[in-house]
């Protein structure tokens, strides 16, 4: 093919201007399409088990024209880096995107990229939570940037299968007389391990880091003071907390268990341990690594089971809360599926479906909790509503900083694997302080 | 095309006034002219601009602001905060935890790449010999490749499980103790290469394959003919004709070995610390995923990022020093064995004059020229 210089020089030109006829082409429909207000597709990033996932389909019918897209990642932690990677990339977060207790404090130092649910009529609505959850979610301008939907009040998840092997009581109520009833502390809850430890030569719970979790989370200031100040190193009820951790472990308590894998959920099932650390939301875990363990998931041939007691009194450990970044194309749309899905009707939804115990005032009371649910069945019928509503008393929000989650998951999170692997518990301090030193004061 | 071109080009100018070039400027280049002049200057540059433009867009661009990011104090979640100048740097250099990804990058590196590459060039040579269903082995060793790297992950770690894995469980046949292959620094080093090591082999052995394929076959009978065995001409013949390709695949895998990040994220997914509970097999890559998105230093991440680039450049370097160097003393010593043979040659010579001179023949040409034309040629 010839081509003179002329047709060249034009053919470029055509081409240039064939491109501007695209691009403005584009742009026009684009704007078209932001006009027309329906149909709008919503979507949602949920994380571990929320209970969400039969709701969609209600909302979807009823209110024409939304669509959701739901999408759930496995743990708290994954869901944390993907959620703080869009926020730093300024696109892909989730219309209603759920963030948890631990990284929230994170959160609040960019609350300006999420949206004020005041202005979507959160003054309307926020009486409906406990009222401290609705001041974790107020930032420090008075903005209000999430919704609550679960709270975890813990209990203690015991394998009566194992205990009746070792001797010890099955029934729940006399397992919680066990372990102290109401006036229950760490040292009687590791000394009944030790009993069992002798009896069975089997570890008593899974591993450190989730009790460890749970005793922070119950003293009255956490790792962070309540004026936001750093609270780790020269605190003694944190130091003392973990020098009664480590001899627990000095006596084989632990399993030494890889949390989150538990060999592949085979540990819930073959007697590898006996009482697990169960906030409400973890009682869906628990069901779901049975499962994962090819274990029966539906009676309660498992043989676990629920008890109204926790080691120390009652305490909090997690709760999420869904939030409509900034970057949604339409807050207005997702803010009202966030309030219809923190809603008291569709928390206790929630609460049948994965055990999360719900942070509305009017669920927690609501009799169908106490329903007998697919859950409950897995615990051998135990009143998980119930228990759990007792285990909510008393409890008080920690404060939580910005390096809250950093501080549980890489300070401390090597040093309780550390224990579980039989390092003594001076040194697995001291190494938790040079981490703390490395990656929090100087970072 | 053509058509489309005219009428959007030419149209308005029908309507317009004449046109500049008709105008009588006593200007020696009408319009044309200098369009076409443009045309030829320009051209050229426009059209291998695509290849600049994405570049820039994904490369340089890339470069130089995370160069920018690394001499800040920067949040990942908050953004930019002070300019720091090197003090990230500083930061890095003394940080125990960069120095440890470093040391696990390197010892993964090693574990992977040596053996890999050995076992790359004996498969290579297997397939070089004379096989049934040819292409079909060479697809074989391929497949590893296809897998995502995921996936390979995935299974090595349920593999490598240290609790009932498929490993520990076949030790124990032999009576060897379970290996912590996630708990302890060099097993799972070892357990991590391997994933590399699944992974690549057979993709260097088919790069190797096709440069042993072009290697001149009548050097190999002749030198069949003489004599030698396979090892010998494995070792004479084939690996120094596959140098070039040779010192490609192992600058590749150099780069893709500080690079390593996958294997090492999924291996143990589980621990709060991506790369191990305790570091033990956290790669530099790694580091710098987790410095950035999970510990939030944006500034941090991307001096270390810097770090590991000029490491990799300075990996670059050496190995082209190390080829340039391998390269010359081939070439010496070509010219020593040429060397060689002409001084035997003209010993023999010699010998062979005095010898003729004794039984009283005259002298024949100067013993120089005698040298075989073959040691003068370059190997091929």
């Amino acid at each position: 093919m010839k081509f003179s210089r002329r047709t060249k020089v034009g053919a470029a030109v055509a081409c240039a201007a064939s491109f501007a006829l695209i691009a403005t082409g584009c742009s026009s429909a684009g704007t078209g399409t932001t006009a027309s207000a329906s149909p709008v597709e919503l979507t949602v990033t949920t994380f571990g088990t929320m209970g969400m996932d039969a709701l969609y389909a209600q909302y979807e019918a009823s209110h024409p024209g939304i669509t959701i897209k739901a999408n759930n990642i496995d743990t708290g932690g994954n869901a944390q880096t993907d959620a703080f990677t869009k926020i730093a990339a300024g696109s892909g977060l989730s219309d209603v995107t759920a963030v948890e207790e631990g990284w929230l404090g994170a959160i609040q130092n960019v609350s300006s990229q999420f949206t004020d649910l005041k202005a979507y009529g959160a003054d309307a609505v926020k009486d409906r939570w406990v009222s401290w959850k609705v001041d974790q979610a107020t930032d420090k301008d008075g903005r209000i940037i999430g919704y609550g939907t679960d709270i975890g009040p813990e209990g203690i998840c015991y394998n009566s299968k194992a205990f009746a092997a070792a001797g010890l009581p099955t029934d729940r109520a006399a397992v919680a007389t066990l372990l102290g009833g109401s006036g229950s502390t760490w040292d009687n809850y590791f000394s009944v391990g030790e009993k069992y430890q002798k009896a069975t030569g089997k570890a008593w719970f899974d591993q450190s880091g989730f009790i460890w979790n749970s005793m922070v989370n119950q003293l009255p200031e956490g790792y962070y003071t309540k004026d936001g100040k750093l609270n780790v190193e020269n605190n003694a009820a944190l130091k003392s907390a973990w020098t009664k951790l480590a001899s627990a472990n000095a006596a084989g308590l632990s399993a030494k268990q890889s949390q989150w894998d538990w060999n592949k959920g085979t540990s819930f099932t073959d007697g590898t341990f006996a009482t697990f650390m169960c906030p409400g939301w973890m009682l869906g875990v628990v069901q779901g690594q049975v499962k994962t363990a090819g274990g029966d998931a539906v009676g309660a041939t498992a043989g676990w089971d629920f008890a109204d007691v926790f080691p120390g009194g009652a305490t909090n450990w997690g709760g999420t809360f869904l939030t409509v970044p900034t970057q949604s194309k339409h807050p207005k749309e997702a803010a009202e599926l966030a309030t219809w899905l923190t809603d008291a009707k569709q928390e206790v939804a929630e609460f049948q479906a994965s055990g999360a115990f719900p942070s509305v005032k009017a669920a927690q009371t609501d009799p169908a909790l106490a329903a007998s649910t697919g859950i409950s069945a897995f615990f051998n019928d135990a009143p998980i509503a119930a228990i759990l509503s007792k285990r909510a008393e008393g409890v008080k929000a920690q404060y939580k900083g910005p390096d809250d989650s950093t501080i549980q998951e890489k300070v401390f999170g090597p040093s309780a694997i550390s224990l579980d692997q039989g390092v003594s518990g001076d040194k697995a301090w001291a190494d938790a302080m040079t981490l703390f030193n490395q990656l929090i004061v100087n970072k | 095309m053509q058509k489309a071109t005219m009428t959007l080009t030419r149209e308005p100018e029908l309507s317009s006034p004449p046109r500049p070039d008709r105008t009588g400027r006593k200007s020696a280049l009408t319009y044309k002219h200098r369009l076409s002049r443009l045309d030829v200057k320009l051209s050229p540059y426009l059209y291998i601009s695509p290849f600049f433009v994405l570049f820039g867009v994904v490369g340089l661009f890339p470069l130089v602001y995370t160069f920018v990011v690394s001499l800040n104090k920067w949040n990942l979640l908050s953004g930019p905060g002070e300019w720091i100048g090197f003090d990230n740097y500083v930061a890095e250099l003394n940080d125990p935890l960069f120095w440890n990804s470093l040391f696990n990058t390197m010892s993964i590196f090693l574990l992977s790449s040596i053996p890999q590459l050995i076992a790359a060039t004996f498969i290579a040579a297997v397939l070089d010999q004379n096989l049934r269903a040819k292409t079909f082995w060479r697809m074989s060793v391929l497949i590893p490749y296809v897998v995502t790297p995921v996936a390979v992950a995935l299974i090595f770690s349920n593999m490598f499980s240290e609790q009932n894995g498929m490993i520990n469980h076949l030790l124990s046949f032999v009576g060897v103790d379970p290996v912590m292959w996630k708990t302890d620094v060099f097993p799972s080093h070892i357990a991590i290469a391997s994933m590399v090591n699944w992974r690549w082999t057979g993709y260097n052995a088919l790069i190797l394959l096709a440069a042993m394929q072009s290697v001149p076959r009548d050097i190999h009978e002749s030198a069949a003919l003489d004599g030698a065995g396979f090892f010998r001409r494995f070792f004479s013949i084939t690996l120094p004709s596959i140098r070039p390709t040779m010192i490609f695949v192992i600058i590749t895998a150099t780069i893709g070995g500080l690079q390593i990040f996958t294997e090492p994220r999924l291996y143990d997914a589980t621990t709060p610390t991506p790369g191990g509970a305790h570091r033990q097999f956290q790669t530099t890559v790694l580091y710098l995923w987790e410095m950035a998105f999970q510990r939030q230093n944006f500034g941090k991440a991307s001096a270390v990022a810097f770090i590991l680039f000029i490491i990799i450049v300075a990996f670059g370097v050496l190995n082209f020093l190390i080829s340039q160097r391998i390269a010359t003393t081939d070439s010496r010593t070509d010219v020593k064995t040429a060397k060689r043979v002409l001084r035997r040659k003209a010993a023999a010579d010699r010998e062979a004059a005095l010898a003729s001179s004794a039984a009283g023949e005259p002298l024949d040409s100067p013993p120089s020229s005698t040298l075989p034309t073959g040691a003068k040629e370059p190997r091929s």
